[in-house]
């Protein structure tokens, strides 16, 4: 499919083959590597467009504020500090493989009509003592102010209109958002074509039906707090209502990310995601232990050579005696370069041992 | 959710945001009070008061009873917050007005002026009973709750007349006097509720026997000594309606002693209550009573957190006292007063209208005093001046000097606890005629 017109620039559908996500990109990015299982590349989808499901404009973008240089230096910590790290795990190849990606959230306008009741707290101040005694300078007094909430009930009628009350829109969202953080939805701007130019868009996987259970606690919360002004009061509590919807409409939010790839010991690949706004990262460190054990190996062969040319030394000794001393030494260095071949085992393990990040 | 909308009691209230109505509940409407409530008997026009023994109203010609409409309250009587407005204008007011007041019987038509803080009137020519309610500056600063009179007047005579027989320091002609003429009156006292919160540090010192060789006697001693140690420790102290008189018209002392009202018997504020007594408004500041009230209960604060200390021995004691959860009230107590004169001269005896606790001034007669005085001291003295006798004969006939050892040590012991007998007696005399 070509669209052209909702988006702004021409943009077709991309389904991953291996993991079944969808993606909106570029005409000439529909054949990219899935940046979510990284495991195939994207095929573009020519048939039954008409039928995928929630494929809707974005109405808002919360553009990338981590930059690509910072998104490099993230990947160097993440890659940085990991004994026998895995051979595919290293910066040069973790940046070679970025992908900027926009997340989907679904974001509902609507009308509510409700009748509300709530506890409306209102800030006051008392006065109060606070007193120090000693048995040299007596009672010494300070006078000092305390805000206290005085509780009252109220009751209210609603009409208003709501826009961009947000809920999710991939099933995945509460694991990503508790990977990445929580984006902060307030920097949110309006959608132009230059979002895509840059990022692939997943695509929703979540209808609005299933979408608006969340929303509705949203929605409350926005009408709770509109309340609590109306009332001119500091705080509420208790708030309730009875509403009923009207006009809904539903638009995107697109959050930012990064996201690239490693390959571990057994070439599965390993996604690194980055959170495009607050640039937390998220990705499985592992020590690769095929390489700990390799180098295990390197250090037992070392100590096979030292062994073998004690023995040497020792059969020459019987001929001439001093050089028993350099088999006997030799033997004895040949044993601890021997028992340290455990050592890159036991690193790899204990960093290994460390809780998994996976999502 | 509420089935009508609005529900019973709210009516609509200003909203900050269009689309939004808010709904408040409807203030209470304050009770139109007149500003002078005279009480005649429906049946008979006479006057009718405040009857003790009944409870209500009582007409004192043909009998006709009225019960008061307000309830028992006691302890759950609403208190207030030391709010910063509340305290703005309690530091401006003075109970219920500063200025005299003229009032005009609509009975005889007689005309009165009232000194300032008075809250009832009984016309002198008719006897009509009248309660005075002035406005006061917030609905909290008026009187809005009070104990009943539970003593009848007929009571204090035979009350008086007991407590003034009953010490042997009085005249003895005073049992013969007549105190009488006792006037119920409600006098203004603050009720305070609080919580102090304090952490206290001292150096508390323990006694410890220890042995050591004097190398002279060649022998292990044991002596007492005293180690200072650290100690600290929390006091959480809840106190509740600590009584602090609202007028300074009469003595501190007398009051503190007839200060002993159970607030369990507090009823909401009634005119009725107060007919036919008299009923001052207060005239010491809420928050200067406020610090009367703190001072009491961060001195009892301060006793409790010495009490936990492991001894008593207490040196560089230190301690940081927070106050929360602070309310007052306002009330009105009973009281009984008269003055009766002895020889001239003036004594105020006031009984508590509640429990009938009495206190006042009696008339001392300071010749019986300086009697037992002198019957007190003189053993003592009697045997110390013969044991200086013995000393100064012993040095002519050293023999004595034995008698006057047996004379002196119990000489001076005697003499000592008769003077502590007499300072006492004297300081309790001189309490009883100067309050």
């Amino acid at each position: 499919m070509s669209e052209s017109t909702e988006w702004g620039t021409e943009v077709v559908i991309a389904v991953c083959p291996h993991c079944d996500w969808r993606y909106l990109v570029l005409a000439e990015k529909a054949t990219l590597r899935c940046p979510h299982c990284f495991a195939a590349d994207l095929e573009p989808v020519t048939e039954g467009v008409e039928q995928l499901p929630y494929v809707r404009p974005p109405e808002l973008v919360t553009p990338f504020t981590v930059s690509k240089t910072t998104a490099d230096k993230r990947i160097e910590e993440f890659a940085g500090g990991i004994p026998f790290a895995p051979r595919d795990l290293n910066p040069a190849a973790l940046r070679s493989r970025v992908q900027p990606l926009y997340l989907p959230m679904w974001l509902v306008d609507g009308d509510v009509s409700a009748t509300w009741e709530a506890e409306a707290g209102f800030d006051y101040n008392v006065v109060s003592h606070q007193e120090r005694y000693s048995d040299g300078s007596g009672w010494a007094t300070q006078q000092v102010q305390k805000t206290r909430i005085r509780w009252e009930p109220r009751v209210g009628q609603l009409e208003r209109h709501y826009d961009n009350i947000v809920a999710p829109a991939l099933e995945q969202h509460a694991a990503l958002e508790q990977a990445l953080g929580v984006y902060a939805l307030d920097d949110a701007q309006p959608y132009t074509a230059d979002a895509l130019e840059r990022a692939l868009v997943r695509l929703p996987d979540r209808a609005p039906e299933a979408a608006w259970a969340d929303a509705v606690p949203a929605f409350q919360a926005a009408a709770g707090e509109e309340c609590r002004q109306a009332a001119g009061a500091d705080h509420i509590r208790q708030f309730r209502w009875s509403p009923t919807y009207t006009n809904q409409h539903w638009t995107l939010l697109l959050l930012p990310l990064y996201a690239t790839y490693y390959l571990d010991d057994d070439g599965e690949p390993r996604p690194v995601l980055i959170n495009g706004q607050s640039g937390r990262v998220f990705g499985v460190r592992r020590a690769s232990m095929q390489r700990a054990q390799r180098s295990a190996l390197v250090i037992v062969a070392i100590a096979a050579v030292i062994f073998f040319l004690s023995l040497v030394a020792g059969v020459a000794g019987l001929a001439a005696p001093p050089l028993l001393v350099v088999a006997g030494s030799g033997g004895v260095l040949a044993l601890c370069v021997g028992l340290g071949a455990i050592i890159p085992i036991v690193r790899a393990w204990q960093f290994n041992r460390k809780p998994v990040e996976t999502l | 959710m509420t089935e009508t909308f609005p529900p019973p009691g709210f009516i609509p209230t200003a909203s900050a945001i269009p689309g939004i109505a808010v709904y408040a509940p409807a203030p209470e409407e304050a009770e139109a009070q007149p500003e002078i409530v005279e009480f005649k008997c429906p049946q008979c026009q006479a006057m009718t008061a405040y009857s003790v023994a009944d409870g209500g109203l009582r007409c004192t010609y043909c009998g006709y009873y009225e019960p008061p409409t307000r309830t028992l309250v006691g302890k759950g009587a609403q208190e207030f917050e030391f709010t910063v407005e509340t305290l703005a204008v309690a530091s401006q007011a003075h109970g219920w007005g500063e200025a005299r007041k003229e009032v005009q019987c609509q009975n005889c038509n007689a005309r009165a002026t009232l000194p300032p803080g008075r809250l009832t009137h009984t016309c002198p020519f008719c006897g009509s009973n009248r309660v005075l309610q002035q406005d006061a500056p917030q609905d909290a600063l008026r009187p809005r709750f009070l104990i009943p009179f539970k003593i009848e007047a007929d009571a204090c005579r035979p009350i008086a007349e007991k407590w003034l027989g009953s010490s042997w320091m009085t005249p003895k002609s005073l049992k013969q006097s007549t105190v009488a003429g006792f006037t119920g009156i409600y006098l203004p006292y603050w009720t305070f509720d609080a919580v102090t919160q304090a952490e206290w540090k001292a150096e508390v010192g323990h006694h410890e026997t220890r042995r050591r060789y004097n190398a002279s006697t060649k022998s292990w001693e044991s002596h007492t000594v005293t180690v200072w140690r650290w100690e600290s420790g929390q006091v959480r102290k809840f106190f509740d309606d600590v009584l602090v008189p609202g007028t300074a018209r009469l003595s501190g002392v007398l009051l503190s002693q007839l200060q002993n009202y159970d607030t369990h018997a507090l009823v909401a504020y009634e005119p009725q209550y107060l007919a036919g007594f008299l009923a001052q408004a207060y005239d010491v500041p809420l928050e200067k009573a406020w610090e009367e009230g703190r001072e009491a209960m961060r001195a009892a604060t301060r006793d409790t957190c010495r009490g936990q200390a492991s001894t008593s021995r207490i040196r560089n004691f230190s301690m940081a006292l927070d106050f929360s959860d602070e309310s007052w009230r306002y009330v009105l107590a009973p009281v009984y007063m008269t003055v009766f004169q002895y020889d001239g001269q003036p004594y105020q005896v006031m009984i508590n209208g509640q429990t009938g606790a009495i206190a006042g001034q009696r008339p001392v007669d300071w010749n019986k005093v300086w009697l037992v005085v002198g019957a007190v001291v003189a053993p003592g003295a009697l045997l110390t001046l013969l044991g200086v006798l013995a000393i100064v004969l012993g040095l002519l006939l050293p023999p004595a000097l034995g008698a006057a050892a047996v004379l002196l040590v119990p000489g001076i012991i005697l003499l000592i606890i008769g003077g502590i007998i007499a300072f006492t007696i004297v300081g309790k005399a001189r309490r009883m005629s100067d309050v």
